[in-house]
């Protein structure tokens, strides 16, 4: 048997409070693409860190190519032949393509023309499309994680870690992007693919190791002998997976409704085009589309955080179309925001300051605060939205994701509202928080709330909304019905392709 | 081979900030000692002169508690635009300006009675002090020209004006021709608690006690906080940033015009001079920051810089001690409190010479 690429051996470790790995063990033969299975949560990550020198491991041995190995900094690993695609990109979006690549690892002198050539020249063997000369800030998602990837091979990597590489991809993105990374194993690397999307790993990897609560259940599975079920039982343990129950929606009056609505972003382009909308009470209408469409500008100007460049929003037959974001609360608006620590919650200020921050202006006596009040309502959110914290007084970032998004999400629910805007609510979660947030949403529109849902998971909207929009470059560009629908259909709308959508004017054609 | 290199921790170590300035503090010390020794000055006789007027007796203690007060002060007025993430680096020239405003406000009512006149040239001090902030407030939270620059550059401003005011409109006419401002009325002096501690010591207490109870507590402190999280989480709750930057430098601007009005009302002399802050406000940075910009630990802080100051200003008057080694050991504190603190989220870690150049 050959020598494996990479060897992690019996890896501890500990955060305060947490254990990340215990005892997780990885081999990667050379030339394989293995994908590192398990839910948020279950150590994936971590164990990829100690691998790229990001942390070190407390217990547990690193080897590459059978040498063992001690890295003390990233760079230390980049040296030593691994490269990592982070979740979050770290590029300079004002950069070239080339010049990111580059960036930190170039010649000392500088020409413009000759590195373009040479990382064109990278990119072809690849079978990359990437034009060198492009500023970053143009590109697409996919373009941009690329850049990423020819950035560790810039550097020749050797291993390639992927760390949740499809979740800012189409679905044709990422079947491209699975054709790199076989042209990348044909030439003797080794890929190292974390997920939690079951088909991804089917359809890409030759191998699978699976974590669960920071230990390896399932080491080197060979992909095409395992069925998916087997997989998924491996992930979650005995926890039976089945979809959140949705009723049949009743649809009542409106309780949102966008007309011609256009936002310019910071760039003063259009990131919102002439956009109308309408959520009625008792429905979810979920917006499908690549991330960067638009999405995040249209929901952050229902909210009232973005200016508005013509158009209106009325919610509850109030035109809040002008009205600060609190009005809107008021007027029956709730919004969790795409970006839940930077926008609808502040991390370093502890948990009752996050809880109260819609209501506090009704928790006032005078100038002071009624601290005890605010630490009922706190207390009321904890106990009716199952959230687990450590105390309330620490800071909000010492929360999980998905009890965040729960005291988030409950914080938004306490004032009843008509209405809830939630942008990828479900993003980052593990799998029984995922459930958690679906079936809190469900319930909403059962209890005859409007949801206006943005998701980038298909299979998320598929199953949830009762309508589905498409967005594509800041318009609508089609309207489905979930239950005719079809993935291949909205994926093919996603892209911009042709409009099949069964808007409501057509519908006598699709159903 | 083994070399030494930086690690981040993983975590940080709670508490080591006390810790960190302890270390700052040796370690001025063990330098300052060096130093000494290679100015050829005795070491232990100096450290010892110093300990003896600052913290040696009541008496001296009385010095380091009167020169604390506009040390913590300033310090509070720094740590209160903190919290919002601005830096009010100005306080030096709002001081100054409160001092003004207070001996304005002793020429404009010479007669009246000495509780009266205090109160008025206290609240005169603050308000001026607000005054002073106004134009940088304003033009940050309107254009967001940067805090940093325009409470620095005010502070010439108002030292030149204090000159202007000693040369010209407020020359003391008894001044045998020589420029100075009239003294302030007799009967606007804040009285001793003991020895010479004057009472400055508990007002000032009690301001930064009270601010910082009202900043964790109240609406204002509140939405302070949000705002300075970020300004998507502040309109998200519906504040609006503008205010409260406004505000916050205004009320920041207030406490060290306040301790301008303190200084001016306890100055032996009774005179509004350019020495009248004599490097408080720039020090009161130095004291938020070591306070962790949290307005409940300037006190403490301010207490061991005045010692610091107080000590270092008794070694001066020795002979063939530099006056420049108590400044030398005010910047040491903070550059071995900082470089502790370092640790606190860094650590010294033995690697193998190959790994690490590799």
């Amino acid at each position: 048997m050959t020598v494996p690429a990479v060897e992690l051996d019996g890896i501890w470790k500990r955060f305060p409070g947490v254990i990340a790995n215990s005892g997780a063990n990885l081999t990667v033969r050379p030339g394989t693409v293995h994908a590192v299975l398990g839910e948020n949560g279950a150590g994936k990550t971590t164990l990829v860190n100690c691998l790229a020198g990001v942390y070190r491991p407390d217990e547990g041995a690193v080897r590459l190519g059978g040498r063992e190995m001690s890295f003390s900094s990233p760079a230390n690993a980049i040296t030593a032949g691994i490269g990592m695609v982070h979740q979050e990109f770290r590029l300079v979006p004002t950069f070239t393509v080339a010049e990111n690549v580059v960036l930190g690892a170039a010649p000392r002198v500088i020409d413009q023309g000759g590195i373009e050539a040479l990382v064109a020249d990278l990119a072809a063997r690849f079978g990359f499309d990437a034009d060198p000369g492009r500023p970053v800030w143009q590109l697409s998602m996919g373009e941009r994680q690329r850049v990423e990837i020819l950035k560790a091979l810039w550097r020749e990597a050797n291993v390639l870690i992927l760390d949740e590489p499809t979740a800012v991809l189409t679905p044709q993105e990422a079947v491209e992007l699975g054709e790199v990374l076989r042209r990348m194993v044909a030439e003797g690397r080794s890929v190292i693919f974390i997920s939690h999307k079951l088909d991804e790993v089917v359809s890409f990897c030759d191998e699978a190791t699976v974590l669960r609560s920071g230990a390896t259940v399932a080491a080197s599975l060979p992909v095409a002998e395992v069925d998916a079920s087997e997989l998924a039982k491996l992930m979650v343990g005995d926890v039976a997976v089945e979809p959140v129950p949705v009723a049949v929606a009743m649809p009542g009056d409106p309780t949102l409704t966008v007309d011609a609505l256009s936002v310019r972003d910071a760039r003063g382009l259009l990131a919102v085009d002439d956009v109308s909308l309408e959520v009625r009470s008792g429905e979810i209408v979920g917006i499908a589309g690549v991330a960067g469409n638009g999405q995040r500008a249209l929901t952050d100007a229902i909210a009232g955080l973005e200016p508005v460049e013509s158009g209106t929003i009325t919610v509850m037959q109030h035109d809040v179309t002008s009205a600060p974001p609190q009005r809107r609360f008021r007027a029956g608006l709730a919004y969790v925001p795409e970006d839940r620590l930077g926008v609808g919650l502040a991390p370093k200020l502890p948990v009752t300051e996050n809880a109260m921050m819609r209501a506090y202006r009704k928790l006032r006596r005078g100038p002071i605060i009624a601290w005890d009040d605010a630490d009922q309502l706190t207390d009321q959110i904890i106990r009716e939205f199952e959230v687990k914290i450590g105390s309330k007084g620490a800071p909000l970032a010492s929360l999980s994701g998905g009890n965040l998004q729960r005291l988030l999400l409950g914080r938004e629910l306490t004032g009843e509202p008509d209405i809830l805007v939630a942008s990828q609510p479900t993003r980052g979660l593990d799998v029984a928080g995922v459930r958690a947030i679906q079936r809190l949403i469900v319930q909403q529109r059962d209890n005859g709330t409007g949801v206006l849902m943005v998701s980038e998971d298909l299979d998320e909207l598929l199953a949830l909304a009762d309508r589905i929009l498409v967005m594509v470059e800041g318009r609508i560009v089609g309207e489905f019905d979930p239950r005719v629908a079809t993935r291949a259909d909205i994926g093919a709308a996603m892209m911009g392709g042709s409009d099949r959508g069964t808007r409501p004017d057509t519908e006598e054609v699709s159903s | 081979m083994k070399r030494l290199v930086l690690a981040r921790r993983e975590t940080t170590t709670r508490g080591g900030q006390p810790l960190a300035f302890l270390v700052g503090l040796v370690f001025a010390l063990v330098v300052g000692a060096i130093l000494l020794r290679i100015t050829g000055d005795p070491v232990l006789d100096v450290y010892e002169r110093m300990w003896d007027r600052s913290l040696g007796s009541q008496n001296t203690w009385s010095d380091t508690f009167n020169r604390a007060v506009p040390l913590a002060l300033a310090g509070l007025a720094v740590s209160i635009a903190a919290t919002m993430g601005l830096w009010n680096i100005g306080a030096e020239g709002q001081i100054m300006f409160g001092a003004i405003a207070a001996t304005f406000v002793g020429r404009l009512l010479p007669d009246a009675p000495g509780l009266v006149l205090i109160v008025a040239m206290l609240l005169a001090a603050a308000l001026g002090g607000a005054l002073w902030s106004f134009g940088p407030a304003v033009a940050r939270s309107e254009i967001g020209v940067s805090e940093i620059i325009t409470t620095l550059m005010l502070t010439e401003v108002a030292s030149r004006l204090i000159v202007y005011l000693e040369q010209g409109p407020w020359k003391d006419p008894d001044g045998f021709g020589f420029p100075g401002v009239t003294p302030r009325p007799d009967q606007a002096e804040l009285g001793t608690l003991w020895e010479r501690t004057h009472i400055g010591v508990l007002i000032a207490l009690a301001v930064i006690i009270g601010f910082a109870w009202y900043l964790r507590r109240s609406v204002w402190g509140y939405e302070l906080r949000i705002a300075g999280s970020s300004e998507k989480a502040a309109a998200f709750a519906g504040i609006s940033v503008r205010r409260k930057v406004l505000g916050v430098l205004l009320v920041s601007g207030a406490v060290a015009g306040f301790a301008g009005g303190i200084e001016l009302l306890t100055t032996t002399t009774g005179k509004l001079n350019v020495q009248i802050s004599n490097g408080y406000g720039f020090a009161g940075i130095i004291v938020a920051a070591l306070a962790l910009m949290r307005p409940s630990g300037v006190a403490a802080v301010a207490l061991a810089f005045g010692a610091l100051q107080v000590g270092g200003q008794a070694i001066q008057t020795n002979p063939g001690v530099s006056p420049a080694v108590a400044t030398i050991l005010q910047g040491l504190v903070l550059f071995g409190a900082i470089g502790a603190a370092v640790f606190s989220t860094y650590r010294l870690r033995l690697v193998d010479r190959q790994v690490a150049e590799s």
